[in-house]
């Protein structure tokens, strides 16, 4: 890496806090951060803790208890066109077609329908989803929903792709197809991918920088630079290592 | 491939099959009570068309079916309207749903045939009180199911909404609206029937036209034939407005099918 590396995304002691009647519950606690421009940044943590709460807060759709964002160098608390996300599921409109569903974004910001139709058939195109345009998301398999999934959010041209567990529900087949396949539209774009998971290989093939959360609440545990080039072999030696190094420290309970 | 296209026949044709055992008993049980008390299907038809020769107030039969039909349209088209727009509101503002809703909500259980005599006293026996009427039984079952429909919307498709910028006028139109489309549909066809229970009832109270009128007019002379042929005219329209709601919903929702 020769190139000054630009922050894009500047998270500092954030924390969020749940109150209820008599108790309250800690999910994220003093998490900070940053994520440079164009890097493939992996927050790796144990299932069902704070990882899209402090997703939500990120995208701005969760409010924060205490800390800070900064986007683009800007403080951050709403969504902006910036950034867009994928999400784990179920998040497609069921009564929209794969096409509508892509164009949503462009849609909202009023742009052109023949204009927006080019744009959303190169990211569908892009996914592999070429001429199923006109299907139901209950027409197509998980994985094929998770591909409108992602061309959705790269239709709108985001500075910054939000992932939170895309392949979380993929059975593995598709799963390893799927992360071979957003590696190569990460190359093509070259946009700053914070990719959520639980799943350790997955982090380590996609990552170019892994950031281990603690299990509840979730706070940084430690940060892995993964050096490897990409495609990465899931069985070379060096990959094995990396992956035992990380697994020794997770509070995951595999 | 066959087995299944059997089964596919056997679903078309098994509705024929229930209605002309309909038809068949109606017949055997006409017959066998004498045709007076309960006459069978031709001696209907035969009632139906004499009202063509004389008629009845002055009107054919389809006189009178076009002058209820009328009634329900407008009434159910004011319910509609209006139904579905406080829906919308009630659905997606707390604010409104606990003020205007529970508002709505002392009128709802009172049974519309109740306000009759109310509106006969106000507006007395023409078209006004009528429509009114339909339109007081069949605002409630589209209202509610809109406002429900409305708050089934999942949190993660508003989340959706808001993260790729929409308006919340756009997120109303593109992601709430559509997913509340097949509660706000079961909303009007129970809409359509209510319209129906109260135009007959409002007819029957005091009318000079409209099918209400007839069923009253074969009730005071023992026509059965007239009262029978009123209500299946009824039951066909009804099945006609359930089968055009139908292609509506198919038309409107394909990713429904």
């Amino acid at each position: 890496m020769e190139q000054i590396k630009t922050k894009k995304v500047e998270v500092r002691n954030l924390s969020k806090i749940f109150f209820q009647k008599n108790s309250s519950f800690e999910v994220v606690k003093d998490v900070s951060f940053d994520v440079y421009d164009g890097e493939f940044l992996v927050l790796l943590g144990p299932g069902r803790c704070g990882k899209t709460v402090l997703l939500n807060m990120l995208i701005g759709t969760e409010t924060r208890t205490s800390g800070e964002i900064h986007i683009n160098g800007a403080e951050s608390g709403k969504p902006s066109p910036a950034m867009s996300m994928v999400f784990q599921k179920k998040a497609l409109l069921p009564f929209k077609t794969v096409m509508e569903n892509v164009e949503l974004g462009l849609k909202f910001q009023k742009i052109e329908k023949e204009q927006r139709r080019k744009i959303c058939q190169k990211y569908i195109d892009l996914v592999g989803l070429h001429g199923f345009e006109n299907s139901y998301p209950h027409e197509l398999s998980g994985g094929m929903q998770q591909r409108a999934g992602i061309a959705r959010a790269y239709a709108v041209s985001p500075d910054i792709l939000i992932m939170d567990e895309p392949f979380g529900a993929l059975d593995a087949q598709t799963r390893y197809q799927m992360e071979e396949e957003l590696l190569q539209i990460w190359e093509k774009e070259r946009k700053t991918i914070i990719f959520v998971t639980n799943n350790i290989e997955e982090a380590v093939y996609l990552a170019d920088r892994i950031i281990l959360l603690s299990s509840c609440p979730a706070h940084v545990k430690a940060v892995f630079p993964i050096e490897l080039p990409k495609p990465r072999d899931l069985f070379d030696p060096e990959f094995l290592r990396i992956r035992e190094q990380i697994e020794t420290q997770t509070d995951l309970s595999l | 491939m066959e087995q299944f296209k059997k089964k596919n026949l056997i679903y078309q044709i098994l509705p024929l099959v229930s209605v002309s055992a309909l038809i068949l008993s109606w017949i055997a049980f006409s017959l066998a009570t004498g045709g007076i008390i309960f006459p069978g299907p031709a001696s209907v038809v035969r009632r139906i068309l004499k009202t063509f020769e004389t008629p009845i107030a002055g009107m054919t039969i389809i006189g009178h079916t076009l002058i209820s039909l009328k009634r329900v349209l407008t009434g159910l088209f004011i319910s509609c309207v209006s139904g579905i727009s406080i829906g919308i509101l009630v659905g997606s503002n707390r604010y409104l749903k606990a003020t205007l809703g529970s508002f709505l909500e002392i009128f709802r259980p009172i049974p519309p045939i109740a306000w009759i005599p109310i509106m006969i006293m106000w507006f007395g026996i023409g078209e006004l009180p009528k429509i009114l009427l339909i339109v007081l039984g069949s605002f409630f079952p589209v209202m509610l199911n809109t406002a429900s429909g409305i708050s089934l919307v999942n949190k993660i498709n508003l989340d959706v909404g808001q993260i790729f910028g929409g308006s919340k006028i756009s997120i109303l139109k593109e992601i709430v609206l559509p997913t509340a489309l097949p509660s706000i549909f079961s909303g009007i066809r129970t809409s359509v029937s209510c319209g129906w229970t109260v135009v007959l009832a409002a007819e029957m109270m005091g009318a000079q036209q409209g099918l209400g009128l007839l069923v009253m007019k074969g009730w005071g002379i023992n026509d059965m034939a007239l009262v029978l042929g009123a209500v299946i005219i009824i039951a066909f329209i009804g099945a006609m407005f359930s089968y055009l709601l139908k292609r509506a919903e198919r038309l409107l929702m394909p990713w429904n099918r």
